[in-house]
């Protein structure tokens, strides 16, 4: 029932799914340790754009590195079903892999609404 | 934004709990989170829930890392149902952001009930279904299936649950999914779940960074401290107080709305 591609894809996805997860809690720690280290914070001024984010982290702004880390984690799940979708492709599964780009689709609307 | 010691430390621990009792009893630390934010720490309720989304997702991911790895999910009947699970989710989050905070306060106490009925029932039934193993078997009744997890996606975005509590049943019962696998499977989709309604709570501004950090990262502390705790089969007196607190909290949700709501 499990074929030997199957087993790579399913390999990935749990890799995804752990590193993941390490490294987004491992942002999130990092940046609270900032933001306790440096006291008061001000609040993220402007639009949430991944420019802004991104610029505030490099400065190593601790709010930003926070909000980095929870992005990361909001977006694990978002690669797992990229990780899947890219299984199921390569594995030549079509069902599966029209499924998957479907929930991504899905998935995609909500992060426009997000960011917009 | 500040975050003081004490705020840090006493949202870490409630993480850790959420996670510990997630991990140890395989229920949402979502159903916990949110009530204590709103009651304990005077969130407001729309923020708890955002929280208690990311929460679950940091929850989800790492066991469905485990269940994966074990081969215990089924990658593609958790897919198909996703279909289903993230529109619910988003349109559920919408919901959200139109209803007061009485309103949910009170929606979310009748998931608490419910949630807390199912534990004492599941407890009450021991051991055989934790038996069943891996059985070969075929999906059935996806339509219905389909159905169930949409509505389960809409509690989910709603009230910022994992939505485990009507998925596996709708699995393992409806769907003849054996147990194991439904419970794997459920926590494999409950994290694109959360996701895809943590971007619309987060397009809202509920999602606060220094609220949200340090639960999520006392969740994980908790989930991996309950895995290696773990013993698989949670005591049945854990189950029931567990339900005994999901009861109280529905109790006192339903009261702060009636008395004088959540207005700050």
């Amino acid at each position: 029932m499990v074929e030997f591609s199957d087993e790579k894809a399913q390999d990935a996805i749990s890799a995804v799914l752990r590193y993941g997860s390490l490294l987004s809690t491992a942002v999130m720690a990092i940046g609270l340790a900032l933001v306790l280290w440096r006291g008061q914070v001000m609040p993220r001024s402007g639009a949430l754009s991944l420019g802004n984010l991104l610029y505030s982290a490099l400065r190593l702004d601790p709010a930003g590195i926070t909000e980095v880390g929870i992005l990361l984690l909001l977006l694990t799940p978002v690669f797992r079903v990229v990780v899947a979708a890219v299984s199921f492709g390569l594995e030549r599964d079509v069902k599966y892999l029209v499924i998957s780009l479907g929930v991504f689709a899905v998935v995609l609307t909500s992060i426009i609404f997000a960011i917009h | 934004m500040t975050l003081t010691w004490l705020q840090l430390v006493g949202l870490t621990v409630l993480g850790i709990a959420a996670g510990g009792a997630g991990s140890l009893t395989g229920i949402g630390g979502g159903l916990v989170i949110t009530p204590v934010l709103t009651l304990l720490f005077g969130i407001p309720i729309h923020q708890a829930i955002a929280t208690s989304l990311c929460c679950v997702i940091a929850t989800s991911t790492g066991a469905a890392a485990t269940y994966v790895e074990h081969r215990l999910a089924d990658i593609r009947l958790g897919m198909t149902l996703e279909l289903a699970t993230t529109l619910g989710a988003i349109t559920g989050s919408f919901v959200a952001g139109w209803l007061s905070r009485e309103a949910l306060a009170i929606l979310f106490a009748l998931l608490l009930t419910y949630a807390g009925s199912t534990m004492v029932r599941r407890s009450l039934k021991g051991r055989e279904i934790e038996a069943a193993g891996q059985e070969r078997y075929q999906a059935k009744r996806l339509p219905l299936g389909l159905a169930g997890s949409g509505a389960a996606g809409v509690v989910s975005g709603m009230l910022g649950v994992g939505g485990g509590v009507i998925k596996v049943p709708l699995m393992y019962l409806v769907m003849g999914v054996p147990f194991k696998v439904a419970t794997a499977t459920s926590n494999f989709m409950i994290g694109v779940t959360a996701a895809a309604s943590a971007f619309i709570y987060y397009s809202r501004g509920d999602v606060r960074p220094l609220l949200t950090a340090p639960t999520a990262v006392g969740v994980f502390i908790g989930a991996s401290l309950g895995a290696h705790l773990m013993r698989r089969t949670p005591s049945r007196w854990l189950v029931l107080l567990f339900s005994a607190i999901a009861y109280y909290f529905a109790v006192l949700m339903v009261w702060r709305s009636l008395h004088g709501g959540f207005a700050r």
